[in-house]
């Protein structure tokens, strides 16, 4: 009869390769590609930030509110779609909710004005008086 | 189970070697290193893939603001006023002369300003439709550049 084959070798450890540390780098491996293709899609495909050779780093710890314009005219809020009459609304009520928070705006290097100064349009009848442009620093 | 209620052991308990069967101590590091490793690769390469950001400050200046007013008291305030517009598919600016200049002679001519001249001067732009965003940044950087304090219309 034929014996069934034994994972212990003849010292009585096991023979088998050990796949934990594998499991472990193929999981992590799995979540920063999530992580870095989600980022990617964020920042890098939709919106091409211009460069610029000055700027401020952050450095607040309050969230600010970001305000998207892709090359097409879609318009965002903290990374969700939004048109540009429910903007005015979203807007005061976050500002309303915590004021000073900085109201930054993202958008893409090729995006025509048109687009844009809707935005500021919208940010200058409510008052926001100084807003933050999104850039790459140019290196 | 024995008397004292645990269970009974089929061996004796063998005093725990510290050094293992094979010389080793301790919790295997291995797995732990691996992770550590393929974090701070990963971290490093979304970095560069995402690229550093920061940002430019801009004012949004009231429409009312666009009339430098003053009084027989006050001077108004010195400002540097640029209409961008494209032209042949070119991005020119008016503001700077008598004539309209491609932005890249606007860019030049602003980073040649005097640091005294250029310093709390409010550099305001102003932008028709097809102007690309891109462009009114570039002006804005430069502007900065000089501690101008840049207005957008």
């Amino acid at each position: 009869m034929m014996r069934r084959r034994s994972i212990l070798n003849d010292e009585g450890t096991s023979s088998r390769v050990n796949v934990t540390p594998m499991i472990d780098v193929v999981m992590v491996l799995i979540v920063f590609y999530l992580l870095v293709g989600q980022l990617a899609t964020d920042r890098r495909a939709r919106i091409a930030l211009p460069s610029s050779a000055t700027g401020i780093e952050e450095t607040q710890r309050t969230d600010p509110i970001i305000i998207g314009v892709t090359i097409d005219g879609t318009r965002s809020l903290n990374g969700d779609a939004i048109e540009l009459d429910r903007l005015e609304a979203q807007v005061s009520g976050m500002l309303a909710r915590s004021p000073g928070t900085p109201v930054r705006v993202r958008a893409d290097k090729d995006t025509p004005h048109r687009f844009v100064r809707p935005v500021f349009n919208v940010l200058r009848d409510m008052g926001v008086g100084k807003i933050e442009l999104v850039t790459e620093q140019r290196p | 189970m024995s008397e004292s209620g645990s269970p009974t052991r089929s061996r004796p308990l063998k005093q725990r070697n510290i050094f293992g069967n094979k010389g080793r101590f301790g919790p295997n590091m291995t797995p732990m290193v691996d992770v550590v490793l393929v974090i701070l690769i990963f971290f490093m390469a979304a970095t560069t893939i995402v690229g550093q950001e920061w940002f430019l400050k801009a004012d949004l200046p009231e429409q009312r603001e666009e009339t430098s007013e003053t009084n027989g008291f006050t001077l108004p305030t010195p400002m540097l006023d640029l209409e961008l517009f494209v032209e042949r598919d070119r991005v020119v600016a008016r503001g700077l002369g008598p004539e309209a200049i491609g932005i890249d002679k606007v860019i030049e001519r602003i980073e040649q300003m005097d640091a005294d001249l250029s310093e709390g001067l409010i550099l305001r732009i102003g932008a028709s439709d097809e102007v690309p965003y891109g462009a009114i940044v570039a002006v804005h950087d430069a502007g900065n550049a000089k501690k101008m304090r840049v207005a957008i219309r």
